[in-house]
This record gives structure tokens, C-alpha cells and sequence, in this order.
């Protein structure tokens, strides 16, 4: 029964130690800044207006095929008396969350620099009742950067940390 | 043991129950079905259904490019997405004849074996459950498996589906703290991995049900082209990590975990065995890792395009052997992929682990072959 | 002809068995929900964890919330499904539990009737539960519940054996059936000092009529999903769990009523009504204890072995129990000889476990593993 005894003492040995449970719904983990949820549409807080130029280029990469982009004149570009430099801009953008597989190759894609991952709760918690309310639109995805609560960052695929001793050896 | 037609003629003929186990039960570890032909507790034969879980990954990559590619690999082999994603990267690097650098090897290495713990873990803690103890397993397997995972999100975004690895080296660079944080986990690795060799490894009962049972011999091992911690129970000492060394693992000093007995304690223990060695392997990698270097080469194509061939890759992932076959016929995408599943040749043999054995047994044979159903399904 | 109920003189025997009885069942009902809920919390701490905090403070309403819960639910019968015994299997388990209260001594003078052959009426009322767990397993029309009621009756037989043995020892040594007056004798010394071996069996065998692990294979979750209940829910099955639950308290009131000293053991029978249901309640709370630290920390067993465990070891040791007992009671010997034989026999007990766990494996003729070595092993 030596044995037993043993595994006695191992339950019992964790019966002592503090427990390990994170208090979900009232306690979040800090989430790290390469935490991904799902895409979300960047906004230009320069010039008020999308970064997104609707120029399909995320729609084309997808692998699930769950983004439909639509692109239209910009009224508020330079030649129409606005302040933009971006000829196109973009109309419509629907990303199926309930099809998103969060593999970041939009995010890599982008020319723009217009979409990135959520790395924020909000992007974690998205239960809904009916699967159509997944398919977000363009102002749901662009809300939560408009408002400033996203943690931006877009990687550079293949970019290697810098070493700080040869930074100041320069 | 068992009213037989010879003790006592055919008055007594009995009539064998079909016992359908899953797809919705406890112990199938996923959509697995198997039909158990029972006479009282002891199971006469075993029908596997599998299938259940097939969505046709291997052609959907074959419409995709080859960073597509990666978030699929990833879903065949959800415990264990990094070793899925190495074995698909590696084999687009061989077409394209691509040099990795060598910190994004190292670090390649170190996640992979950080990922044979958690898959570890999950194994422990799964088969504990089988075998019987009430909920403790399960929870120390999560409670560890949550620091790893934990690292691998601040890593690669992630806990589960990284889409990390990219054929040239690493989508971007690890933070900066990465040694200082995988030693922190390693150290809660090794009180897990006491915490459990504790609590099953000398428990007689433990023992009592786990040995000798669901026996398999070298041969027939051999035969069913099992491979893993399940052959190398057999008495097997098949590693491709020391057979055709990948990665750095010709520079690294590990065991192969090996046992004789072939039974099911002998699969359980050849874990144990391997979960030490991982935490040395890292240990070491930790040592070999330069601080700082590329993790790409310097001229990536946007799109990666590769030359006509044919190459079959095969990695060491926690189950067994893990192996890409690709054809290119030139262009951004494979020709054809073949996914060589471990899981799926190790499931085969469990007609032969169970047949005889009591229907408890069957459950735990069942369980120590470790099976992950998107893999044999894929 | 009356009885004495708090204080009033001369009750009506009838009336005040009815009270009593009133009594036992408020007593069950809140005692299981105590006993869910430390369940999960003595469960959740083995494991690190919190437990039910949610639900009121510390989680403390969450039996409720279960009870709620599972009464709201809907009563489903399988339309397979042999309608009386399925309707009628719960009842069945529950009735026996409940019958087995009434020689349960929670103090002194309070308690529902005590028998002059309590401990064989325990034994054998308890032991008709096992018709609900084969009317229920039969009627559900699912396999994998008749698997389980007949592991359920395999067990219960074997084991029931070790059990009545082990009453029969102890009475034996304490001259009486009578659980009132086998806790007044251990005022001094509680009986586990002179009959070691015989409450470690008892304990064993305990495990095995509450089919808690590691002799919990009837409902074994992982193999037969649930065994007889499988096909329950709401109402019925909760009464299974009422069942279970009041059978570990029952139980343990047993246990430590014959072998830890009841209310009686350390402090005499003069220190008051709530001081004795304190200690009864303390020593009931340690058997529950160990019930939940050895379900936490061992495997299931396997029906062979479990039922070779009873059948060779068990019940061997448990005769020469009696034996031994017969002997000092015939021979008039001081109890000590009890101590040593018990003490001996404890550890016959810990070896032939040992042994009979760790026998050599079942390996089939067939079944060789030969070892293949060097070049020719790399496949």
C-alpha cells in the first residue's frame, strides 16, 4: 500500500498549496500584445477616415474566405477639396467571425497597414446567440479603434528583435 | 474466468452484447467510435468507426498557397500544433530549398519540445481519468499545461492554433524576456511532473490495472506501423529525433525512453520518461540559443513560389511520427499533400491491445495509444 | 405505555417515532446538501482549485441551486424503457438508505429507535438497496446501465460478506447488536484500539457498499458513463445522489459510532447535548474526509480485482477475525491480545494488498514483447 500512500500524500501536499484558479469573469489575465482575437479595422485618427482602401488584398489571402470588401471613391481626397490623400477608401467590410480562423495572414497582407489582430478582451468574449451576429460590418470593426481601445500591433513578418549592445555600438 | 462453450457445451451459449462506445462518451477522447463485442466484461472483438472528424484538410491545402497551409496543419494536430506546423514548414524549406537561420531553429526546437510537454500533460491527465481517479489528473495536467500555454500566447498570439512557423524561419520575433520566461515555466513543469509521478506512477492500483494489459509485441508493433511513445513501449527504441536528426537535435544529449513490456503502463511510463527528457532538451537549447540573430533569411519572396519535386518530411511530434509528403509542380501551392499520421497507425493496433481484455481495459487501451481524432481523421 | 420526547413525559410511542422520523429526514435532507457541498469543496482544494463560490457566500447556497436545478428539470423516461421498474428503480435505493436511520445514534439520548439487533438491521436493509440499482440498470433498456447493475450486484454481494463479518466481530467483542450500547462501552477507549483490523475492513467494505472509489466501477464514468442512472435525470436522479449521499452519512455515523466512540469518546456521556452532537458530527466529518481523499487520489479498480480483493482477502482475514474474537471470549484474555492480533492483522492486511496488486502481470501465452536492440531495431 506504499504506493497509495503515496498518492495519498500528492493530493494532499496539493490540498496545502494555494490554490491555482483565476477568477474569470471578474479577474482578466493581462493579455500580452501579440495576444490574437479576431481581425479589426484600423482607424486614421489623423485625417478621421479609415486607414482601409478596400483594395482586396486581405480578401484575396484569406484561406477561409470569411471577409467581402468593397471600395468606392474617397469624397473627402484632395482633388475633391478634402484633406485625404487616399483616392479610394473603403465602402463596405463584412468579416465572418464565426468563420475566422485567426491566422494573421490578413494582418500580412495588408499594404496599408489598415487591419489588425484585437488583442483585447473584447475580441475574446464575442457569445452570441445567433451565428449571423458573427458577421461583423464595417462599423463594428472599425468601433473599437475609432475609440482608441486596442493595444495596435502589426507585426513584420521575419523581423528579428534588435540586439541593444549593437544598437549602441552604433 | 468465462462460461465457455468447452466447460460447459452449448445449453450455456450466451449471446455476446454490442456495446457501442461514443461517438459521445466519456472516454473516446473526441468523435471516436468503437463497437465492443462483449461476453459479460470481456470484450470478444472491437470494430472502430473513425471518420467522424474528417473534413478533408490535406485537398483544402492543396487549393491553398503555402502560408494557407499553415493555419490547416495546425488543425490536424491541435495538441501539438507546433510539431504539425514544423513538419509542413520543413517540407515547403526542402522544396524551395530554403536556408533556416539558426536562432529560429533553436527556438523552433524549443517550442516544439514545450509543446510535447503540454501534449504530455493532456495525455496524463486524460488517462488518469480513464483509469479512474476523480478529477485530480485533469486539473494538475490543466493547471501545468495553462503556464505553457500561457508562453505561447505571449509568443506566437495563440494558445492553440499558432500559425507561427513559416517556411524561411519564424512569423516574428520572441519578446525579449523568452529565456527568463520558459525557464519559469519549466521550473512549474517539474513540480507538475512530480505532482503526477506522484500521484500514479507507484499506486498499486494504478499498477495493478496498467500492467500487462493491451500487450503488443515488437512485431506486431512493427507490422501496424505504430510509432512513438507507443512503439517505443514495445521495446522499440524508434526516435526519429535520434534516427534522422532535424532541427539541432544532433547537438543535443537526450534518451530515447524506451521500455520492453509493451503493455499499457509501459506506454505510460515511456511518457514520464520522455517528459524529463524534453525539460532537458530545452534546458540545453536554452543554453545553445543565441541571445540575438535573424529569424528569417534576408531575401524572402512575397510569395513563395517553389521548383518542381517531390519530399517527404518527417518529424517527431508527441505522438508519433509526424510526416509531410509534398509534391510541387511548381507555383505557390502543393500538388499534392499526404498528412502521415501517427495517431492513425497507432489506433489500428487497438483490435489487437483489446481483444480478451475486460471492457475497463479496452477504455485504457484506448486511452494510452493517446489519440488525437482531428489527426487520425484529418 | 409512553416515551420521553424533549422533556414531555409519557409520549405516545407512535406519535413520537413519527416526530422523530420528521426529524431524521430534515436532518438527511440538509446533511446531504452540507455534504455535496463540502464534496466539491474538499474536491476542489485536492485539486488547487476554489470550488462553488459563486452562489450565495462561499458558495455555500450552491446545493441549492442544485437541488433547484435538477427539480426543474425534466423527468425523462426513454420510450424503451420498462416503465414501472424505471419509474419505481430510485425508490427503491432510497427507501433502504432511509430505513437504515433509524438506529443511528446522534447523542445520547436522541436517536429513532435503538435496536437490540441494530447492526444486523442495518446490514441487511441497507443491503436491499441493491434491488433499485438492478431495477433501474434493467429497466432503463441501455446497455451500459445493465452493465452497471450487474457490477452493482457483484459488488454489493461480495462485500456485503466482509461487512456482516466484520458486525458480527465487534459484537462480539462488545457482547451487544445494539449500537446504543456498543457506544456506551468505549466511554474509555473507542473500539478501533482493540479491533484495529476489523474497522480497517469495515472501512474497506464501507467504500464498496457506497460504491465510492476506489470500488466505484458500478458508476464508473469513464468506462460505463454513469452505469444504472444513465438514462435518469431531474428528479429521479437526484434521488439516486440523495441516496448516495445519505448512505455515506449514515455511514459514517455507523463507523464511528462502532469503532471511533460516538458521541460518547473522549469527554464521557455527561457533557451535554451539543458538545456530543459535536463530536458525533466531527467524527462523521473525518470518515467523509477520507471517503473524498482516497476518491481523489486512486484508480478504479477492475471488476476481477475487486472481486478477487473481497473473496481472498477480505473475507479470510475477516473469519480469522471472528476466530480470534471467539477465542479471548471463550478463554477470557485480556484484551491486549486483541490489540497485538489486530495490529498483526493490519499488517497481513497491508501486505496481501500489496501482493495482491502487484502480482505478476496477465500476459498471454501469445503475447511475448521480445527486445529488439541496435541497428535492427531502428525500423
Amino acid at each position: 500500500m506504499n504506493g497509495i500512500a503515496r498518492s495519498m500524500l500528492t493530493t494532499l501536499s496539493t490540498f496545502m498549496r494555494k490554490p491555482v484558479t483565476r477568477d474569470y469573469p471578474v479577474v482578466h489575465k493581462e493579455l500580452p500584445k501579440t495576444d490574437r482575437a479576431f481581425p479589426l479595422l484600423l482607424w486614421d485618427h489623423e485625417i478621421d477616415e479609415p486607414f482601409c482602401t478596400g483594395c482586396h488584398a486581405c480578401e484575396r489571402a484569406c484561406p477561409v474566405e470569411c471577409m467581402t470588401v468593397l471600395m468606392k471613391d474617397n469624397p473627402n481626397h484632395k482633388s475633391l477639396g478634402g484633406d485625404s490623400s487616399r483616392r479610394k477608401i473603403i465602402d463596405k467590410f463584412w468579416i465572418d467571425y464565426g468563420r475566422c480562423m485567426r491566422c494573421n495572414i490578413c494582418v500580412e497582407v495588408c499594404n496599408f497597414e489598415a487591419i489588425a489582430m484585437n488583442n483585447t478582451w473584447t475580441g475574446h468574449e464575442t457569445s452570441v446567440y445567433d451565428r449571423r451576429d458573427l458577421t461583423m460590418d464595417l462599423q463594428q470593426l472599425l468601433s473599437q479603434s475609432r475609440a482608441g481601445k486596442i493595444n495596435e500591433w502589426v507585426p513584420v513578418i521575419g523581423q528579428a528583435n534588435e540586439d541593444p549592445a549593437a544598437v549602441k555600438a552604433e | 474466468m468465462v462460461a465457455s462453450r468447452e466447460t460447459y457445451g452449448t445449453e450455456f451459449e450466451t449471446q455476446d452484447l454490442l456495446l457501442n462506445v461514443g461517438p459521445q462518451h466519456p472516454s473516446t477522447h473526441g468523435v471516436f467510435r468503437m463497437v465492443l463485442q462483449v461476453d459479460g466484461e470481456v470484450v470478444k472483438d472491437v470494430i472502430p468507426h473513425i471518420g467522424y472528424l474528417h473534413r478533408g484538410a490535406e485537398k483544402l491545402c492543396e487549393t491553398m498557397d503555402f502560408r494557407q497551409g499553415i493555419g490547416f496543419m495546425d488543425r490536424t494536430e491541435y495538441l501539438a500544433a507546433f510539431n504539425a506546423e514544423l513538419s509542413y514548414v520543413m517540407a515547403v524549406e526542402a522544396l524551395a530549398d530554403i536556408e533556416v537561420p539558426e536562432r529560429a531553429q533553436w527556438i523552433r526546437m524549443i517550442l516544439c519540445e514545450l509543446n510535447r510537454l503540454s501534449s504530455h500533460f493532456m495525455f496524463m491527465g486524460a488517462f488518469g481519468i480513464d483509469v479512474g481517479v476523480f478529477a485530480t489528473p485533469f486539473i494538475y495536467a490543466w493547471k501545468e499545461r495553462e503556464q505553457i500555454l500561457d508562453l505561447f500566447e505571449e509568443v506566437a498570439g495563440d494558445r492553440m492554433m499558432y500559425a507561427y512557423f513559416r517556411p524561411g524561419g519564424l512569423a516574428w520575433d520572441v519578446p525579449h524576456n523568452f529565456k527568463a520566461r520558459v525557464r519559469e515555466v519549466l521550473k512549474s513543469t517539474r513540480i507538475g511532473i512530480n505532482d503526477f509521478d506522484g500521484l500514479l506512477t507507484k499506486d498499486e492500483i494504478f499498477r495493478t490495472r496498467t500492467q500487462g494489459v493491451g500487450v503488443i509485441s515488437a512485431e506486431e508493433a512493427i507490422e501496424w506501423g505504430m510509432s512513438g511513445p507507443s512503439i517505443r513501449a514495445s521495446g522499440v527504441p524508434m526516435d526519429v529525433r535520434k534516427d534522422e536528426p532535424y532541427l539541432f537535435y544532433d547537438q543535443i544529449d537526450f534518451n530515447v525512453a524506451s521500455r520492453t513490456e509493451g503493455d499499457v503502463y509501459a506506454r505510460y511510463s515511456c511518457r514520464m520518461e520522455e517528459m524529463w527528457e524534453s525539460v532537458r532538451i530545452i534546458e540545453q537549447c536554452l543554453e545553445k540559443m543565441p541571445d540575438y540573430g535573424p529569424i528569417m533569411p534576408e531575401k524572402m519572396p512575397r510569395m513563395l513560389r517553389t521548383p518542381p519535386g517531390e519530399v517527404y518530411i518527417r518529424t517527431e511530434a508527441p505522438r508519433g511520427e509526424y510526416g509531410i509528403y509534398m509534391v510541387s509542380q511548381g507555383g505557390n501551392r502543393p500538388y499534392r499533400l499526404k498528412v502521415r499520421s501517427a495517431c492513425l497507425s497507432n489506433l489500428q493496433a487497438l483490435k489487437d491491445m483489446s481483444v480478451n481484455q475486460y471492457v475497463a481495459d479496452a477504455i485504457i487501451v484506448l486511452g494510452s495509444i493517446d489519440i488525437v481524432l482531428s489527426e487520425v481523421d484529418r | 405505555m409512553g416515551v420521553d420526547l424533549f422533556g414531555f413525559n409519557n409520549v405516545n410511542p407512535w406519535l413520537d417515532a413519527f416526530i422523530r422520523l420528521q426529524l431524521a429526514v430534515v436532518l438527511i435532507t440538509v446533511v446531504v446538501m452540507g455534504y455535496t457541498y463540502l464534496e466539491r469543496k474538499i474536491v476542489a482544494r485536492f485539486n488547487q482549485r476554489i470550488g462553488p463560490q459563486k452562489t450565495g457566500p462561499f458558495g455555500l447556497l450552491q446545493a441549492v441551486a442544485d437541488a433547484v436545478k435538477l427539480v426543474g428539470k425534466e423527468d425523462l423516461r426513454p420510450k424503451s424503457a420498462d416503465p414501472w421498474t424505471f419509474e419505481l428503480g430510485p425508490f427503491f435505493v432510497f427507501i433502504p438508505v432511509l430505513m437504515t436511520f433509524v438506529i443511528a445514534p446522534f447523542m445520547a439520548d436522541w436517536n429513532i429507535r435503538l435496536l437490540e439487533l441494530g447492526l444486523i438491521y442495518f446490514v441487511a436493509v441497507s443491503g436491499l438497496s441493491i434491488i433499485g440499482w438492478i431495477m433501474a440498470g434493467w429497466g432503463s433498456d441501455n446497455r451500459y446501465a445493465l452493465l452497471g447493475a450487474l457490477r452493482s450486484v457483484a459488488q454489493s454481494i461480495s462485500y456485503e460478506l466482509p461487512l456482516v463479518l466484520c458486525v458480527v466481530a465487534l459484537a462480539m467483542f462488545a457482547g451487544t447488536y445494539n449500537l446504543g450500547l456498543i457506544v456506551e462501552q468505549q466511554d474509555k477507549v473507542p473500539f478501533i484500539v482493540w479491533q484495529p483490523m476489523t474497522a480497517l475492513i469495515f472501512f474497506i467494505a464501507a467504500l464498496a457498499e457506497l460504491n465510492r472509489s476506489p470500488f466505484d466501477i458500478p458508476v464508473g464514468e469513464s468506462e460505463v458513463a454513469g452505469g444504472p442512472f444513465i438514462e435518469y435525470s431531474g428528479i429521479r436522479w437526484s434521488m439516486f445522489q440523495l441516496a448516495e449521499y445519505a448512505a455515506i452519512f449514515v455511514m459514517s455515523i455507523v463507523f464511528a459510532s462502532m469503532f471511533l466512540g460516538g458521541y460518547i469518546w473522549p469527554f464521557g456521556d455527561q457533557v451535554g447535548v451539543g458538545l456530543q452532537l459535536v463530536l458525533t458530527g466531527a467524527k462523521a466529518l473525518l470518515f467523509f474526509f477520507v471517503v473524498v481523499w482516497i476518491r481523489v487520489s486512486v484508480p478504479r479498480l477492475r471488476i476481477d480485482q475487486l472481486m478477487g480483493y473481497s473473496w481472498k482477502v477480505l473475507l479470510p482475514l475477516t473469519l480469522v477475525q471472528v476466530l480470534v474474537n471467539g477465542l479471548v471470549l471463550v478463554n477470557g484474555w485480556h484484551e491486549v491480545v486483541l490489540l497485538v492480533a489486530g495490529l498483526i492483522g493490519c499488517a497481513v492486511l497491508v501486505t496481501a494488498t500489496s501482493r495482491a496488486v502487484e502480482r505478476r502481470p496477465r500476459v498471454p501465452a501469445t503475447r511475448t514483447a521480445p527486445v529488439m536492440q541496435g541497428e535492427a531495431a531502428r525500423v
